[in-house]
C-alpha cells in the first residue's frame, strides 16, 4: 500500500524513551532516508541525542505537529509545526524533547555524494518490540533480513549474536560474535560486559 | 531568507520563510527548500497550491527513475496515484515508485506538500529542472539577473546537455535578450537537433525570437 497517515505508522518505543515511527521501512524506500519520531509525552525525548560522525549524514528535522525543544551544538531552539532545523555538520550533537502532547517530528537524512544505503540501525530498532517480548525468532529474522543486504556489518552481526544467545542458539551466536569481532575488534570489549552473552561466556572461542 | 542563522554547522528556518516562486501552472508555487539550505543528499522541496483547484504536484511519472514521497503539511489535496484517486489531509504520506503516474490538486487554499525524491542506487545530483523552475520564476518576477544565475548553475553542472541550452534559450527569449537566446538555441541544436525540433516550433517561450531570420536558419542547420 502506497499511502499511510502518520498515525497509522508503527510505534516502536526505544530503550532511550523516544518513539520511532518508521516511514522508509513502511514503504521500502530505497532512494533516501526518512522517518518520523514521537514521544511518550511532553518532556520526553523525541530525537535521540547523537551525532552523524560515523554515517556522515546531513539531516533535516521538520516539526509536523506540536512543538519540540531541539538542542543542537549546545544551543536550545524551540520549534513549532512548520519549522525545521537543517544540520549540515555531521559532528554536531543534536537531540530534541517534545514540548506538546502529540508532537511529531519528520527526520530526513543521507550522505552527500553517495547512493543511499539503508542504515543498519533501522533493523536494530525494528527488532526491539520482538526482543522485548522475547520473540527471538522474529528478532533474528529482522537481523537476517538486514544482513542479507549488508553481510559484513559488524554492529548488525553483534546484535544478531545477542538475539541468538538469548534465544538459545549458542553456536550461531558464537560464530556471529566472532565474525563481528574479526571485522571490528571493539566488539570483543562490549561482549565481555554484555549480559546478553551470559549463557555463552564460558564457551571456548568466546572473544 | 529570514531564517535564524545558527552558525556554519546548522540552520533553523520555517516553511513560511521560504521564497514562494510562481510556476506556469495557475497559482502553484515552488518553495525551494533544498537549494535554500543547500541540502545535498536527495531532493526535498515544498509545493503549494495557493487556490483550490491549483496543481500542488503536476501530473508526471518520474521516468528518470526517481522514487518520491509526498507529505501533506497543510490543507487538503486530491491525489492521483496510478489508478487511485483519494483525498489527503495533513499527516498523509504518499509513496510513488518510479514510473507511477502521480498528481495532486489543492482542495483548500494554501495546500502545502513536502516532496522528497531520489533515484535508488545512485548518488544524488540536483535535478536541472529545479534551476529551470527557479530561473523562469525570477524572469516572470522581473528579476532576470537572479534568473540567469540559476540558469547558469544548471549549464555549469551539465554543460553538454541539450536541455540546458534549450532552457537558457527560452529564458533569454522571455526576458527579451534575442542575441543570447539565439546563441543558446544554436548550441542546443548542435547537441540534439531532433530533440530541439520536437519542442521549438510550438514553444511559446520562444515567440519573441521566432520572427528573427536567424531562428529558422538555426533550426534548419544540419
Amino acid at each position: 500500500m502506497s499511502v499511510a497517515r502518520i498515525d497509522e505508522l508503527e510505534r516502536i518505543e526505544l530503550p532511550d524513551g523516544f518513539v520511532w515511527r518508521p516511514i522508509r521501512r513502511r514503504f521500502d524506500i530505497r532512494g533516501f532516508g526518512v522517518n518520523a519520531y514521537s514521544a511518550l509525552g511532553p518532556g520526553s525525548p523525541i530525537v535521540e541525542k547523537h551525532t552523524e560522525s560515523q554515517l556522515r549524514h546531513e539531516e533535516i528535522y521538520l516539526v509536523l505537529r506540536g512543538r519540540a525543544l531541539f538542542t543542537v551544538d549546545g544551543n536550545d531552539h524551540e520549534l513549532t509545526a512548520g519549522q525545521l532545523v537543517f544540520v549540515r555538520d555531521p559532528s554536531l550533537e543534536r537531540s530534541a524533547v517534545a514540548v506538546d502532547e502529540d508532537t511529531v517530528v519528520l527526520a530526513l537524512g543521507g550522505k552527500p555524494g553517495s547512493p543511499h544505503e539503508v542504515s543498519a540501525w533501522e533493523a536494530m530498532f525494528a527488532a526491539v518490540p520482538a526482543a522485548n517480548r522475547e520473540d527471538w525468532d522474529e528478532a533474528i529474522r529482522i537481523h537476517d533480513e538486514a544482513l542479507a543486504e549488508r553481510p559484513d556489518h559488524p554492529a548488525l552481526l553483534y546484535n544478531l549474536a545477542c538475539m541468538e544467545a538469548r534465544g538459545g542458539r549458542h553456536v550461531d551466536a558464537l560464530l556471529h560474535l566472532q565474525r563481528a569481532v574479526a571485522l571490528e575488534s571493539k566488539w570483543a570489549e562490549y561482549a565481555r560486559r554484555d549480559s546478553d552473552f551470559a549463557g555463552i561466556r564460558g564457551e571456548p572461542g568466546f572473544p | 531568507m529570514s531564517g535564524e542563522s545558527a552558525g556554519d554547522g546548522y540552520e533553523i528556518l520555517s516553511i513560511d520563510d521560504l521564497e514562494r516562486l510562481p510556476t506556469t501552472q495557475g497559482s502553484q508555487l515552488l518553495l525551494p527548500l533544498r537549494r535554500t539550505v543547500g541540502f545535498r543528499p536527495f531532493g526535498v522541496n515544498v509545493w503549494v497550491g495557493a487556490q483550490p483547484g491549483d496543481h500542488v504536484i503536476e501530473r508526471h511519472r518520474e521516468q528518470d527513475g526517481h522514487e518520491e514521497l509526498y507529505v501533506v503539511l497543510r490543507g487538503t489535496a486530491q491525489f492521483t496515484l496510478g489508478d487511485d484517486t483519494f483525498e489527503a489531509a495533513p499527516g498523509t504520506l504518499v509513496h510513488a515508485p518510479p514510473g507511477t503516474l502521480r498528481e495532486a490538486t489543492a482542495l483548500t487554499a494554501e495546500t502545502t506538500v513536502l516532496a522528497l525524491g531520489a533515484k535508488s542506487g545512485e548518488a544524488f545530483t540536483p535535478s536541472a529542472w529545479e534551476d529551470f523552475y527557479v530561473a523562469y520564476a525570477y524572469a516572470r518576477r522581473g528579476e532576470p539577473e537572479r534568473g540567469r544565475a540559476a540558469m547558469q548553475a544548471a549549464l555549469d553542472r551539465e554543460p553538454t546537455a541539450w536541455q540546458g541550452s534549450y532552457n537558457a534559450a527560452c529564458f533569454e527569449a522571455l526576458v527579451g535578450e534575442t542575441d543570447a537566446a539565439l546563441e543558446h538555441l544554436r548550441r542546443a541544436v548542435e547537441r540534439d537537433r531532433a530533440a530541439v525540433l520536437q519542442y521549438a516550433p510550438e514553444d511559446t517561450d520562444l515567440d519573441s525570437i521566432r520572427e528573427d531570420p536567424r531562428f529558422s536558419e538555426i533550426l534548419e542547420t544540419r
